[in-house]
C-alpha cells in the first residue's frame, strides 16, 4: 500500500544529512542522530566500546554539565535516550517544539565538544554502570549469555558481528581516556552522522536549525571503511551446549542469512515467519500445538549491513520432552519447506502481519524518526519508509523457497543449546 | 579563538502549545456495552481494547489462575472455528490479538491496520463470546503457565515480586498470590471451570470498548452493534472494591539466597494511593519521577551517578483499583549489597522531609510536558482508557489531572509523600545469603528472613 510521510533532505557543507519529516499532529518534534559506528568497528581486546562511549555522551561536553543533558530536557518535557547497535549508535529525544532548539544545542555540543568535559572519574563510573547493565541482562539472568553464544557460534572469531555490543568484562576494564579520545576523533563528526528532524515543523525550519547549531563543526570522522566480504552460508553445523541450572531447555537454531535491504534478505524474512514466526508457522503448529513437545516458538530475521545477516529460531522445550527429538523434529520442517517453499495463506500471513508491524512502528514520531535514520544511514534512501512495504511485496513464493533452500538447512544451522542440569530431562 | 567562544549561546525554551487528551465519543448499546472511539488522524493501525471487570477474588481459591488462563484460550477454538483456523483467520488479516487480567478485570486488545477492522470485530466478537476451550488447548495452556512459574521464579526481578506481594499484602488477600495463579491451583483446572467462569464473567452489562485511531469514514458504533450488538448475558454484581489489607507483620525484610548472584534485587514497598485519592493523584505522578524516575531523580543520582552500583533503580506509585503501593525496584553489584540498601533506604526516608522548589517543577514539567507524546498512538490512548475504565473512570480523569498538576508546588508533595510513606518498609532482596544477610541484618533495618530462592 503507498504510503506518503513527508520527507525533505538536505546535506551541510561539513557533511551532515539532515531529514525532515513534517507532521503537524502533535506540537513535538523528535531530534534523532545515528552515527555510522557501532560494536562492528570494534577492533580486539576492545569490545564494548561503542556502547561504553554512548554513556559517556550523557557525561556533560564543553558546554553541557554531567547528566545535564537529562535533566534539562527532561524538564522541559523530553523524552530521550541513546542506544548502540552492531551497525551503529542513536541518540534521541522527542521534545515540545518549543525546546528542540535547546535540543539540537545540546546534541551539537556534545557531537562536537564531547572531550572538553571528558576524565578519568566520568569514565570509570560510567564503565561501572555498564558492567552493572552486562550483569542485570546477560550474567544474572537465565539464558541471559544465549545471544552473546549465538554471534559467536554463527560467524566467525574476527568478524564484525562475532562479538555482542555489550563486550566482555575485561575489555570493559581496559578502556582508557585516550581510547576515547581517538574513538570520538575517527568515528564521530557530522560527516558520519545522519540527523533526523520529525514533527511540528517545516523543511526550512529544520535545515535552518541544523545549519544554525551544527554547521559550525568540522568534518573531523574518518571515511568508513568498505563493507567486509559477504559471507556463505556455514558450510557444516556448529553446536554449542551449556549446561546450567535453568528452569527448561531451550534451543536456539541460529543461521547466516544474506545482508539487510536485498529482495533475498526480505525472502528470508518471509520464510523465517512462515518456519517459526507467525502463530500459524509449521514449528508453532507442529511442536506448539500437535506434539506439543515445546512451550513456545519464536524466530526472528536481524538484518545487518556488513555482508551478511543473522536469523535464530527459539523454542522452549516442554517439560520431560527430549531436546533432541524436538531439534530432529525442527530439522524436518526445515528440509520440508526448503522443498515445498511457503504455502499461499503462509505468504498471506505473513505479508499481513509485516504489514500491520510496519504501520504500527510508524505510528509513532519517535519510530518514525529511528527508521528514517536508519535507512538514510545504512541504504542510503531517507524516503525508504514509504517504499518498503510495496518492495517487501514484491518477494515471491518462489524467492523464499530458494532463500530457504541455500540458507536455512539443517546444515548449515548453529544451535545453541541451554540444558537443564542434574538430567531432569526424563 | 577557543572552541568555548564559538560555540553559539543557548538558546531558551519557549512554552509548549496547549495540547489535551483526544476527545471521546461515548454511547451505550442496548445490551449494557458501552463503546468508546477516538479519531486520532494519521494513525492507519487501529487499537481496540475491550474491558470487562472482574475483580480477581471472584476466581474460586482452588483455582486461582483461571481468569488468566481463559484470556488465554479466549481465541483457541470458537463455536465455529477449530483453534488453528481462528487463528489462520487471525494472521490472513495480519489481525494482532492479545488478552489478559489485572486486579479490576479482563482486557483483550487488538491491534488491525483500518481496512480490516470489520473482520477484526467479528473475529473479537467469536472469541469473547462463544470460546469452545477445547481441551486439549486449555491443557497445553495450563501446562505452558506452570512453565512459565518455573521461569519467572528463575529470573530475580520476577522472582522479587513473587515474594513481595506474599510478604507484603495480608494471607487472606488474592493480591498477595500471583494474578495468573500458582502451580497447585493451576495445575487442576479443567474446560468446566473456564466455561463455568467465562459465562459466570464475561458479559456486556458494564463492559466497555474502546476503539481508537484514524476513524475517518468509520462509522465505529454501527461497527461494534453489528459485531457485539447481539451479545447478551448478565454477570455477577460487582461488590464494591476494598483496599487489600497489608499484612500485620508485612515491614521487614526477606532475603532470598540465590547462592553465586552476581548482582542483588531490591524490591522494596509501602502502603500508596489509588487514583481516587484526596487531594488528587498528580501529585504521586510527580513523586515518581522525582524520587525514582530518571538518571537524575534522588535514588539513581547516588546509586548509578555517583556510586556506579547499579544500572538504574526506579520508584513509583502503583495503583489498583483500590489502594495502590509505593514500589522501589532495581539491581546492584553483589559486594555493594549492604551499602546500596543502607543507602537507598535513607533516600526514601529522607524524602520525607520534603523536596525543592526546582526539583518539584522538573517533576511537574516532565509529566505535564511529555503527555502530548505519551498519548500520540491509537494503542496508547485506548489502554488508557480501558485500564480507566475497570476502575470507574474516564480519560476525563486523564485531563483533569493534567491540569490538576498546575497546583503541585513543594508542600504539596511532601504532603502527599508523608501521607503514605512512614519508614515502614516491605523488603525483598533476592542474592547470595550467605555472603551478604549478615550485613543487612546489622542495617538494623528490621526482622531480617533468609529462605531458598
Amino acid at each position: 500500500m503507498p504510503l506518503d510521510y513527508k520527507i525533505a533532505e538536505s546535506t551541510l557543507a561539513n557533511g551532515l544529512r539532515v531529514i525532515v519529516s513534517e507532521d503537524h499532529s502533535v506540537p513535538n518534534v523528535t531530534v534523532d542522530l545515528w552515527v555510522n559506528v557501532g560494536s562492528r568497528h570494534e577492533v580486539e581486546g576492545r569490545t564494548g566500546f561503542a556502547h561504553l562511549f554512548e554513556h559517556l555522551m550523557f557525561q556533560g561536553s564543553a558546554n553541557v554539565a554531567s547528566g545535564e543533558h537529562f535533566s534539562a530536557l527532561m524538564a522541559a518535557g523530553g523524552r530521550l535516550n541513546a542506544t548502540t547497535w552492531f551497525d551503529r549508535t542513536n541518540y534521541f529525544e522527542t521534545v515540545p517544539r518549543g525546546a528542540m532548539d535547546l535540543a539540537l544545542w545540546m546534541e551539537a555540543d556534545r557531537h562536537g565538544h564531547l572531550l572538553d568535559a571528558l576524565n578519568q572519574e566520568n569514565l570509570d563510573n560510567q564503565r561501572d554502570v555498564v558492567k552493572e547493565e552486562k550483569r542485570q541482562r546477560y550474567d544474572n539472568m537465565p539464558y541471559g549469555n544465549a545471544l552473546i553464544d549465538i554471534y559467536a557460534a554463527v560467524f566467525p572469531k574476527g568478524h564484525p558481528y562475532h562479538h555482542a555490543t555489550i563486550g566482555s568484562m575485561a575489555d570493559l576494564d581496559a578502556a582508557s581516556v585516550p581510547d576515547v579520545q581517538d574513538f570520538f576523533r575517527a568515528h564521530y563528526g557530522p560527516n558520519n552522522t545522519v540527523l533526523a528532524l520529525v514533527g511540528d515543523l517545516t523543511p526550512e525550519e529544520g535545515f535552518t536549525a541544523a545549519q544554525r547549531y551544527f554547521g559550525g563543526l568540522p568534518a573531523t570522522a574518518s571515511a568508513r571503511r568498505e563493507p567486509v566480504e559477504p559471507l556463505p552460508p556455514l558450510p557444516e553445523p556448529v553446536r554449542d551446549e551449556h549446561l546450567e541450572d535453568v528452569p527448561s531447555d531451550h534451543l536456539y537454531i541460529a543461521f547466516r542469512l544474506p545482508v539487510d535491504d536485498t529482495p533475498e534478505f526480505f525472502a528470508s524474512s518471509l520464510a523465517m515467519d512462515a518456519i517459526g514466526g507467525l502463530t500459524t508457522s509449521r514449528l508453532c503448529q507442529r511442536l506448539v500445538r500437535r506434539e506439543q513437545s515445546a512451550t513456545s516458538v519464536s524466530a526472528h530475521a536481524m538484518g545487518f549491513v556488513d555482508g551478511v545477516s543473522l536469523g535464530f529460531i527459539m523454542i522452549d522445550v516442554a517439560e520431560g520432552l527430549s531436546a533432541d527429538a524436538v531439534e530432529a523434529a525442527a530439522c524436518e520442517e526445515l528440509v520440508r519447506f526448503a522443498e515445498q517453499g511457503p504455502t499461499p495463506v503462509e505468504m498471506e500471513s505473513a505479508m499481513a502481519q509485516t504489514e500491520r508491524s510496519w504501520l504500527s512502528s510508524l505510528a509513532s514520531q519517535e519510530e518514525r524518526a529511528d527508521h528514517i535514520c536508519h535507512f538514510a544511514t545504512l541504504q542510503g534512501d531517507a524516503g525508504y519508509i514509504n517504499t518498503f512495504l510495496d518492495r517487501f511485496g514484491q518477494v515471491t513464493p518462489d524467492q523464499v523457497q530458494q532463500v530457504a533452500a541455500t540458507w536455512l538447512t539443517p546444515q548449515s544451522r548453529a544451535v545453541v543449546a541451554y540444558l537443564k542440569q542434574d538430567g531432569a530431562t526424563l | 579563538m577557543t572552541i568555548k567562544e564559538s560555540v553559539i549561546a543557548r538558546p531558551p525554551v519557549s512554552p509548549p502549545e496547549p495540547w489535551s487528551f483526544p476527545d471521546a465519543q461515548r454511547t451505550e448499546l442496548a445490551n449494557g456495552l458501552g463503546v468508546v472511539s477516538y479519531d486520532i488522524p494519521g494513525q492507519y493501525v487501529i487499537s481496540v481494547c475491550l474491558a470487562v471487570p472482574m475483580p480477581l477474588d471472584r476466581e474460586p481459591r482452588d483455582r486461582e489462575g483461571v481468569a488468566t488462563i481463559m484470556a488465554r484460550t479466549l481465541d483457541e477454538g470458537t463455536a465455529l472455528h477449530t483453534a488453528e483456523e481462528f487463528a489462520e483467520l487471525l494472521e490472513r488479516k495480519g489481525i494482532a490479538l492479545g488478552a489478559g487480567v489485572n486486579d479490576g478485570g479482563l482486557i483483550v486488545n487488538l491491534d488491525v491496520s483500518k481496512r480490516h477492522l470489520s473482520e477484526a470485530l467479528d473475529l473479537l466478537s467469536q472469541a469473547v463470546r462463544e470460546p469452545a476451550f477445547p481441551a486439549n488447548e486449555v491443557s497445553r495452556h495450563v501446562k505452558a503457565r506452570l512453565a512459565e512459574i518455573d521461569q519467572e521464579r528463575a529470573v530475580p526481578a520476577q522472582r522479587a515480586a513473587i515474594e513481595f506481594i506474599a510478604t507484603y499484602f495480608d494471607p487472606d488477600e488474592r493480591a498477595s498470590r500471583p494474578t495468573a495463579g500458582d502451580k497447585p491451583t493451576v495445575a487442576v483446572i479443567t474446560p468446566q471451570d473456564l466455561v463455568a467462569f467465562h459465562a459466570a464473567n464475561v458479559v456486556p452489562a458494564g463492559a466497555c470498548v474502546v476503539v481508537a485511531g484514524d476513524l475517518s469514514d468509520v462509522d465505529v458504533v454501527a461497527e461494534v452493534e453489528q459485531a457485539l450488538g447481539s451479545w447478551s448475558g448478565t454477570g455477577a454484581q460487582t461488590l464494591e472494591a476494598t483496599e487489600a489489607l497489608r499484612a500485620p507483620d508485612a515491614a521487614r525484610v526477606v532475603f532470598l539466597d540465590r547462592p553465586g548472584s552476581v548482582q542483588t534485587e531490591f524490591y522494596i514497598g509501602c502502603r500508596g494511593p489509588d487514583h481516587g485519592v484526596e487531594g488528587g493523584w498528580a501529585p504521586y505522578q510527580v513523586l515518581g519521577f522525582v524520587v525514582g524516575g530518571s538518571p537524575n531523580a534522588r535514588v539513581d543520582a547516588v546509586l548509578r551517578e555517583d556510586k556506579g552500583f547499579t544500572y538504574g533503580i526506579r520508584s513509583g506509585f502503583r495503583p489498583r483499583r483500590r489502594g495502590g503501593m509505593f514500589l522501589t525496584s532495581g539491581s546492584v553489584r553483589a559486594d555493594s549489597t549492604v551499602e546500596a540498601l543502607g543507602l537507598l533506604l535513607d533516600i526514601l526516608d529522607k524524602a520525607r522531609e520534603g523536596f525543592t522548589a526546582e526539583e518539584t517543577q522538573a517533576g511537574v514539567d516532565f509529566i505535564g510536558k511529555t503527555a502530548p507524546g505519551r498519548y500520540a498512538t491509537a494503542d496508547t490512548v485506548a489502554e488508557e482508557a480501558a485500564s480507566l475504565s475497570l476502575e470507574g473512570l474516564t480519560t476525563e480523569f486523564t485531563t483533569a489531572n493534567l491540569l490538576a498538576l498546575a497546583d503541585v508546588d513543594a508542600p504539596a508533595l511532601a504532603g502527599a509523600y508523608n501521607r503514605y510513606v512512614s519508614g515502614q518498609w516491605t523488603v525483598v532482596i533476592v542474592g547470595d545469603a550467605s555472603l551478604y544477610a549478615e550485613g543487612v541484618r546489622a542495617l538494623g533495618r528490621g526482622e531480617v528472613t533468609v529462605v531458598p530462592a
